[in-house]
């Protein structure tokens, strides 16, 4: 689980480029949309696309969506939960 | 004041989902049904076809893209009986020939010759070609309100008198771009299009294409005007609408204001109603708030899908068609109306005898125009200003190889050539790592730009109200970088952040949110006379004397678009861009100069050089009236732009050095936006260079006290750069 946190802490700084944030001052706690970052609704439909082709999760219902991306922590609770279950 | 010219609909042409043609397109609205059909005219790689609004039986003419075969269909019904050619043609696209270029991409095709059609300049210019237009071919895009932008920019024309007829429409053809973009923001209802319902879920993205031959003289059995339009931006979110429809009431109210009527006198109001969530709940709050009692309104898009650019102009037919025959178009699709709008829009098709229509179209950025059109005759006019050209610059700014104005000076002054790309760090440096960091190169150059020039206006100027941007080909890495992702993850990823960067008005939209600019927000894109277009735009809609406008002109050179779409840059040869951005006002207090562009014709048109020397008064005037002549001439024109500057020089008898200056700044489309900054700062020194003219340094003063910037080649303009 903190690994997990830790991978989408990295993403999460790649694909919205949050190029003055770094991983060990990204608040996983802390509100994500709409919060001090200034990540908005395109931002989000940016992270279903990473949680779809990174983690094989499709998410198409805002109300899910909204909670998913309340928190990073959430996100990664999210994940885990839904994850495909893989042979390996 | 005078009294503004009337602006009778003269012509009239449509191809959309509803048909083609007026007489078809009325009988499908008077049928209620809608077109919206699964995806036919591109193959996916994957997955069911979403919904779209298309049309069928389209002849291919190859090379002609999609979007320039449906102008042209549209156009040639709009003058059809008319002898005499438009002086002028303002059209609105997003897409221009993309469709083309998508599937030449995937063939991995390297003939340049091949994409000649991609910018959306070529399809003003094809339809100038096509009618024998010998004035400016502009290319209005302003996202999903383009159409719209376009009628109000023709309006404005028409009503100072400088202009008799002028062909203004709106045109966009299906594309993986729009498919997949707007898909990929969630936006697309699957099963079809619902506007207004409460369980809609999104838009149908359709084509078509719509024209209107507008005429200040009368024609025969005259039936419809445009009363009025009025324009606002947002400046709230790249893609969303402000939630409280603030834009929108904005720009209905405008129009209104410019047309003289009150709410009161608006019969039916076609609404922009798109059917996503946002839209509809943003666009019924502007609507609750501005008239107290309803009239009859519906959204069209249920029946014809969403044609984005074209959709300002369908409806303009639609609002034509209301009030030709009686005829209020139904909210097809709508099931069960959604209580939280607050409307009631119309189920079934009406007559009812309707004087003035009120249409809206919205669009990403911010970007909303609202137009009126009413009965012929019917409402007392509307005054106007009378056309004056000059703008008073109080600050600018420009961006070269080398970096700002300072830099860029400081290396023509030493003989160095300032072509090339500058760092992203050295272009933005200084902006909010926050506020740039969906930002690709194009955009962060803008909000540079406009920073820079308002920032040399003085502590003490207030904000700009209102923006116009010149790009000749937009948001190069954006639209490569989502197409790419697109390709490559088998249509199965799209970026939605590369989807809205991607519109060529995502820059001015960036600047307006930046300083919370209300006003007109319009991009041009007029290939290498993109700026030209966007100095002829802000011309005619700068109207508050002391509220600021920032024009603006920059593109980007992208390592592989520039070569493959930009015939002035040759493949392997280094790429250059910049642009710049001036800070204008109607006032010449506190001014550092004054810019005009009297003259813009195609190089078609009869004796243009010798017109061209007519427009400054004849050789008497243009013998000794400047210090300097800046020519652009794109390395694809060179033969012919090298006859015309000598022609030009001839007839003008003008002794002024002469600088081809492309040489010095490097080929791109907003070229001319550089030379005009750099003359701005040479007439403000008193100083032309001496690198620059192969000389002494020559000192700005007497009777040759001006600076004038050319553009040669396909077209023929003069901007003029003077002391206040």
């Amino acid at each position: 689980m903190p690994e997990l946190i830790e991978e989408l802490k990295v993403k999460l700084i790649e694909i919205l480029n949050l190029s003055d944030v770094k991983p060990e001052d990204f608040d996983a706690d802390a509100q994500l949309v709409g919060g001090d970052l200034g990540i908005d609704s395109i931002d989000v439909l940016e992270m279903v696309v990473m949680v779809e082709k990174d983690y094989g999760i499709v998410i198409n219902n805002q109300e899910v969506g909204e909670k998913v991306f309340s928190s990073l922590s959430n996100l990664a609770d999210y994940i885990r939960t839904n994850a495909p279950k893989t042979s390996c | 004041m005078l009294t503004a010219k009337p602006v009778y609909i003269s012509g009239a042409g449509i191809i959309s989902p509803l048909g083609c043609g007026l007489a078809e397109t009325e009988k499908a609205l008077r049928g209620n049904l809608s077109a919206i059909t699964p995806l036919r005219i591109f193959p996916l790689l994957q997955g069911e076809p979403l919904p779209v609004g298309q049309i069928d039986g389209l002849q291919e003419q190859a090379p002609l893209p999609r979007t320039h075969l449906l102008a042209g269909i549209a156009a040639r019904q709009a003058v059809k009986g008319c002898c005499t050619p438009p002086e002028a043609i303002i059209i609105g696209t997003t897409t221009g020939g993309i469709l083309t270029t998508e599937q030449l991409l995937r063939e991995a095709r390297q003939d340049k010759l091949l994409y000649r059609y991609h910018g959306l300049n070529t399809v003003a210019g094809y339809l100038a070609q096509e009618l024998h237009c010998p004035g400016p071919a502009i290319a209005v895009s302003t996202a999903c309100s383009s159409g719209a932008v376009a009628i109000a920019l023709g309006l404005k024309m028409l009503r100072c008198g400088q202009y008799e007829s002028v062909l203004v429409g709106g045109v966009d053809s299906l594309c993986r771009l729009t498919y997949f973009g707007f898909h990929s923001l969630q936006l697309v209802d699957r099963s079809g299009c619902r506007p207004l319902d409460e369980d809609r879920q999104g838009m149908a993205v359709a084509e078509g294409a719509a024209m209107l031959l507008l005429t200040t003289s009368r024609p025969e059995n005259a039936r419809t005007e445009i009363l009025g339009a009025g324009l606002s931006c947002d400046a709230y979110h790249p893609a969303a609408p402000h939630p409280e429809g603030r834009g929108a009431f904005m720009a209905m109210q405008a129009a209104l204001a410019d047309a003289g009527l009150s709410p009161e006198n608006i019969d039916y109001l076609n609404l922009h109603g798109t059917g996503t969530r946002e839209n509809d709940l943003a666009e019924s709050k502007a609507v609750g708030r501005l008239f107290t009692h309803l009239p009859p309104l519906s959204s069209i898009k249920g029946a014809s899908g969403h044609s984005l650019a074209a959709a300002g102009a369908v409806e303009a037919m639609v609002s034509m068609l209301a009030v030709r025959c009686g005829l209020l178009p139904a909210n097809t699709g709508l099931q069960k109306i959604d209580p939280a709008l607050g409307l009631e829009p119309i189920r079934d098709p009406l007559e009812r005898d309707t004087r003035a229509v009120l249409s809206n179209s919205f669009g990403f950025g911010g970007n909303n125009g609202s137009i009126i059109i009413g009965a012929a005759d019917s409402f007392s006019r509307s005054a106007t200003r009378p056309a004056y050209p000059d703008l008073a610059v109080h600050g600018y700014s420009c961006l070269t190889g080398a970096g700002d104005m300072h830099a860029s000076m400081e290396k023509i002054v030493a003989g160095e050539t300032v072509a090339g790309r500058a760092s992203l760090d050295t272009i933005a440096g200084n902006l909010p790592p926050r506020l740039i960091r969906r930002l690709k190169r194009l955009p962060q150059m803008t909000l540079a730009l406009a920073a820079a020039a308002h920032a040399a206006s003085g502590t003490d100027c207030p904000k700009p109200g209102s923006v116009f941007m010149g790009t000749g080909w937009g948001a190069l890495s954006e639209t490569y970088d989502f197409l790419t992702r697109l390709n490559e993850s088998k249509e199965q990823f799209p970026s939605p952040t590369d989807f809205v960067g991607s519109v060529h008005n995502g820059p001015a939209s960036q600047v307006a949110i930046m300083f919370g600019a209300t006003g007109a927000n319009i991009t041009t894109s007029g290939g290498d006379y993109s700026f030209e277009q966007a100095l002829l735009a802000a011309q005619l809609m700068v109207d508050e004397p002391a509220k600021p406008a920032l024009i603006l002109g920059a593109d980007e050179g992208h390592d592989i678009f520039s070569p493959l779409l930009d015939s002035s840059v040759h493949p392997g040869a280094a790429l250059a861009d910049g642009g710049a951005a001036f800070c204008v006002t109607r006032q010449a207090k506190g001014a550092r100069c004054r810019i005009a562009m009297p003259f813009y014709q195609s190089c078609a048109a009869d004796d243009v050089l010798a017109a061209l020397v007519a427009s400054f008064g004849g050789p008497a005037r243009t013998a000794s009236r400047w210090a300097l002549i800046l020519a652009g001439i794109p390395a694809s024109m060179s033969t012919l732009g090298q006859e015309q500057l000598a022609s030009f020089i001839a007839l003008a008898k003008s002794s002024a050095p002469v600088v081809d200056y492309r040489k010095t700044i490097g080929e791109f489309a907003a070229g001319s936006a550089v030379a005009a900054a750099l003359g701005a700062s040479m007439l403000e020194t008193g100083i032309v260079p001496g690198s620059l003219i192969g000389g002494e340094n020559l000192a700005i003063s007497g009777q040759n006290n001006r600076i004038l910037v050319l553009g040669l080649g396909e077209y023929v303009t003069a901007m003029e750069l003077s002391h206040r």
